[in-house]
């Protein structure tokens, strides 16, 4: 036994202080990540099977929880308005960040003010520019309906009307995402060898070839990672919805703008199921953990990496 | 032994004096409404509130119960911002840690009483000799429980709901004031010549959400709001709703008053600040908003009471009291219940009282006077929110159905134009699967 565990940890005394050592610096962080991570997923686990109104002792369900989703319109719906709201927000994310990131990769003056502006969303609270939003959305004095006049899109109820309602939602998760992506990119854009560049030139490349050829090949390994980051950060897209509904109907006019993580909040706190809750959490995450392990196994028919043969 | 015997007699002497010396609130020389009156022991409590203002306030008197009532206790008094105050008492309930003593909402009553987390209170009324009728019904109805109608709290205060209207815009359209005997049509026809659609002025708004809005009209045709009493069943369709919400929607189709989107959002204190910038003449607004309107308001304005239903003739507000509540495992209950006696007492409803903007539950005329002077020399109607809390309506919207009543019907209505039929049935949809049948 003792054997077992030394031969574990290391086939040298040294090797072993040194793995002891190892885990005694990542012990807190480990133990951190147990208790405030670890431990609630698992009670989540746990509640998911059971009746529990918070108050009165759980009861244990079995699967009801999970057959009750299947029946439940309002998932569905919510499941539904997920989805749209990332295929509205992935792709418009993307190349927006994919852009902005080329554009600000040229030697421009002020490049770096520029990329700090662009930044700005991301570190900027998401409830305090939700709100600010809100009032660009208003339909009567807000500032997009004037823009918007001219083409007679004027006093447009983006907050109200059921199909419209997932747009502003939209375009704020977008707005604040760009940046974030957008650095990721340039740090992509900064590893792709100069070299490239000058022989595809020689070979008489244009600019469109270029980027084509080079740049989007040699990129798609950063891509990868903004598409996979993008695609989980909009699966959970929740404070656009409170904020932005709050003031018209909490989750849009018949639940039009409500998504899988507000739905669950609104079921444990509102309608006090937290043992329902908990199911829609752990099919949240079944899902998403599907959606990205088959984005990991289609990567290969179009991530390049540069030490693989082409 | 001897020694903590000794110590004890000595503090049963001092309660003794200290309750027989006790500054009794009879000013006026009459007997107080409700009487404070000593603890039987010290011990310790925690209270939760979710406003800044009104801790301020419940601090003071807990002061003086301290001082006068319950030499020892300790309070640990804590705000928790209404943002999360419900998110966060579920969760202290789940983890069987509620406060001792805490601020409870007629809409969110219902939950924590079905599930026995509550104290009865009803003994300790016994025991004090309070008769819990002293409250105006819309007031503790709502707060009571099981077959006898125990009381589980005591109402802190109570808000009622009145016209606010800019005197302003009547004097340059010559119409006389409202007065508390004005009915729905004398406003309608206000509302109309007050409309100025060349300058974007607006009659009147005063359909928004629950408290403040559409269920005050549907109250004065004579039916409950929303839901029959004990969750008997969705009443929105019923013909008096449906008037209510006709006659309302009528105005708005006429371009009298404005839709949600113009408003800016579907609560009250939107259609109050639209108010308040002077784009509408009338408005529906809670006693709430006397201090803030007090202060900021720029031109000149007056309150009146709610139009009366043409037929019934009855003016009729939706009256929601904040209750003091304790937990059903308090380690104190005899103490919780005799903190709760104090605060509901004209000794500890003084400090609302003088406080303003928050009307004391506590139906003295003396501790209603005193609400009323606390806003300084103005020339206010204010009594016509006093006015109201008599023939008034308690809150009969809760958690679950509280966004399809709360505010999706009146954006159906209000915004998106929806006819009234509809936006009832669909939201008699939503509020049945929770009644008890």
């Amino acid at each position: 036994m003792t054997t077992a565990i030394l031969n574990w940890l290391g086939p040298t005394p040294l090797s072993r202080r040194k793995a002891l050592w190892g885990m005694a610096l990542v012990a807190p962080n480990v133990l951190g990540l147990m208790f405030f991570f670890g431990l609630p997923v698992l009670m989540a686990f746990g509640t998911s099977f059971n009746e529990w109104n918070a108050i009165k002792p759980p009861r244990f369900v079995g699967l009801d929880n999970f057959e009750r989703l299947l029946y439940e319109d309002s998932f569905e719906q919510a499941l539904t308005n997920t989805f749209k709201l990332i295929a509205l927000v992935v792709p418009a994310e993307i190349l927006l960040a994919l852009g902005v990131a080329l554009l600000l990769n040229l030697p421009l003056r002020g490049r770096g003010v520029l990329r700090a502006l662009y930044f700005l969303p991301v570190v900027t609270s998401t409830v305090a520019a939700s709100v600010v939003w809100t009032g660009i959305f208003q339909p009567r004095y807000g500032i997009l309906s004037q823009v918007l006049e001219p083409f007679g899109l004027g006093e447009t109820k983006w907050l109200v009307e059921p199909g419209l309602v997932l747009i502003p939602v939209a375009v704020v998760a977008v707005w604040q995402r760009v940046g974030f992506d957008m650095v990721i990119f340039l740090a992509g854009l900064q590893t792709i060898p100069g070299v490239l560049y000058e022989a595809a030139l020689i070979d008489g490349a244009g600019r469109w070839q270029r980027f084509r050829h080079v740049t989007l090949p040699m990129l798609s390994p950063t891509t990868f990672l903004v598409v996979v980051l993008a695609v989980i950060n909009s699966f959970q897209i929740f404070d656009q919805v409170y904020v932005m509904t709050l003031r018209t109907v909490p989750g849009g006019v018949g639940g039009s703008a409500t998504t899988l993580t507000y739905y669950l909040y609104r079921r444990a706190f509102t309608n006090s199921e937290f043992g329902y809750a908990s199911a829609v959490a752990l099919v949240l995450f079944a899902i998403i953990l599907l959606v990205t392990v088959f984005q990991l196994r289609i990567q290969r028919r179009w991530v390049y990496y540069e030490s693989e043969e082409g | 032994m001897f020694k903590t015997r000794h110590s004890l007699m000595v503090l049963v002497i001092v309660l003794l004096m200290s309750a027989l010396a006790m500054p009794v609130y009879a000013q006026d020389g009459g007997e107080p409404v409700i009487a404070a009156q000593p603890c039987d022991e010290p011990g310790e409590l925690t209270m939760w509130v979710w406003d800044e203002v009104w801790a301020g306030i419940i601090g003071e008197s807990i002061e003086a119960w301290k001082a006068d009532y319950c030499p020892g206790a300790e309070v640990t008094l804590e705000v928790q911002p209404w943002g999360q105050y419900w998110d966060l008492l579920k969760t202290n309930a789940a983890g069987g840690d509620l406060p001792d003593v805490f601020n409870m909402s007629q809409t969110n009553y219902f939950f924590y009483a079905e599930n026995e987390a509550l104290l009865n209170l009803q003994p300790y009324w016994d025991e004090y000799g309070v008769d819990t009728t002293i409250w105006g019904s819309g007031m503790v109805d709502p707060y009571r429980w099981g077959e006898d109608g125990d009381l589980f709290a005591a109402p802190v205060n109570w808000d009622t709901i009145a016209i606010f209207y800019n005197k302003d815009m009547f004097d340059a359209a010559g119409l006389d004031y409202p007065t508390a005997d004005w009915d729905w049509n004398d406003f309608a026809e206000m509302a109309a010549a007050l409309t100025d659609p060349e300058a974007d002025v607006y009659g009147a708004a005063v359909y928004a959400e629950y408290q403040a809005g559409y269920p005050n009209w549907i109250a004065a045709t004579g039916v409950t709001p929303v839901a029959e009493a004990g969750r008997a069943g969705c009443t929105l369709e019923e013909p008096g709703s449906l008037e209510a919400l006709n006659f309302l929607k009528g105005l708005l189709d006429e371009g009298i008053m404005p839709d949600v989107s113009t408003v800016g959002g579907a609560s009250p204190d939107d259609a109050f600040n639209f108010f308040a910038s002077g784009k509408l003449a009338m408005v529906a607004g809670g006693s709430w908003k006397l201090s803030q309107a007090l202060d900021e308001v720029p031109f000149n304005w007056d309150v009146v009471q709610l139009p009366r239903h043409p037929e019934t003739g009855r003016s009729r507000s939706i009256l929601h009291a904040v209750g003091y509540v304790a937990s059903a495992r308090t380690e104190n209950p005899d103490l919780a219940a005799n903190l709760i006696l104090f605060l509901a007492s004209d000794e500890g409803q003084r400090f609302f009282a003088e406080g303003g903007n928050v009307a004391p539950a506590n139906p003295s005329p003396a501790i209603q006077q005193l609400w009323i002077d606390s806003f300084g020399e103005t020339d206010i109607n204010i009594q016509t929110f006093v006015d109201a809390t008599i023939d008034s309506q308690g809150v009969t919207v809760f958690d679950e159905i509280w966004d399809a009543i709360n505010s999706e019907i009146v954006v159906q209505i209000f915004d998106l134009g929806m006819d009234v039929e509809d936006a009832a049935a669909a939201a008699c949809d939503v509020v049945e699967p929770y009644m008890v049948q």
